[in-house]
């Protein structure tokens, strides 16, 4: 089975390293969409279905915090696993992005498989 | 006691984002051979326990490398603007992952990074802490300036 993934990153340069990143783990991908903050990837959503969403944290307009909170308080988008991917590893932070709905945490830096596993792991991906 | 656990601090993180998000091995033979001339500057100024700023330089041949590394991308076709926006992000990368290791009550806020004028990024103010790192194209180096801590810092390895 593929998967549609859905990048939010304000930085251009980091939501091509992490769809480059998706693309060479061997990651069965079907469709990879970009937002560069939590407004336009709703507004994205409205229109597109996603597996799994992968969120940073420190983002203009709609951060990632507000993000999660909006992706929370909808009936549908809130069955969408989201994995926030942030340079801030503090374990308050990790802690209230997990309270916030998140279903998995990716400090920055990562190694690449880590970001196939976590993603794996998020979606349920059986094991080979 | 404070400022070098920091600067292992910084030191590590150096290490650990240049190894894992840029796939570059550091020589540690290499490392500290002092600085030398920048061209491309990025800084990201963060408030928290303790606020301050993280400035990164780095020389224009050694940045074209980098950004063509995170990028997968052939260094010759990288425009000045896909260059400068991996530099910004490799600062934001490093100054998160410092601030990371310093034990602290409170979580950072991370300004947005921003290209600054190679005088200004010369400028080191009292107190700052720099690492320097040559690499296959030049060098990089990396100042962190803090207000004092109120806190301690825990040291974490770099794995």
């Amino acid at each position: 089975m593929a998967y549609r993934v859905l990048i939010v990153d304000d930085s251009p340069a980091m939501r091509s390293f992490v769809r480059r990143v998706i693309e060479l783990s061997g990651f069965e991908l079907a469709a990879c969409f970009e937002a560069s903050n939590g407004q336009e990837a709703l507004q994205l959503l409205a229109s597109e279905w996603v597996d799994a969403i992968l969120t940073d944290i420190n983002m203009p307009a709609m951060d990632g915090e507000r993000f999660m909170e909006a992706l929370q308080g909808n009936e549908l988008l809130r069955t969408i696993p989201a994995i926030v991917i942030s340079t801030d590893a503090t374990s308050k932070r990790i802690g209230r992005m997990l309270a916030l709905g998140a279903r998995g945490y990716l400090s920055k830096p990562f190694l690449p498989e880590s970001l196939r596993e976590e993603l794996e792991r998020t979606l349920g991906v059986p094991n080979d | 006691m404070i400022e070098t656990s920091i600067h292992t601090a910084l030191q590590e993180s150096v290490q650990d984002v240049l190894e894992k998000m840029f796939f570059i091995e550091l020589d540690p033979e290499a490392a500290g051979q002092g600085e030398s001339e920048a061209e491309i500057c990025a800084q990201v100024s963060f408030h928290g326990d303790p606020s301050g700023a993280l400035t990164l330089r780095v020389t224009s041949r050694e940045a074209r490398s980098v950004a063509a590394d995170f990028l997968g991308a052939d260094a010759d076709e990288l425009s000045d603007r896909q260059i400068s926006e991996v530099i910004c992000e490799l600062a934001n990368m490093i100054c998160g992952s410092v601030l990371s290791r310093v034990e602290s009550t409170t979580t950072f806020q991370l300004a947005e990074p921003a290209i600054v004028s190679a005088a200004s990024a010369h400028q080191l103010p009292d107190g700052a802490l720099s690492h320097v790192v040559r690499l296959s194209g030049g060098s990089l180096t990396v100042v962190l300036e803090t207000e004092p801590l109120s806190c301690p810092v825990q040291e974490k390895s770099a794995s």
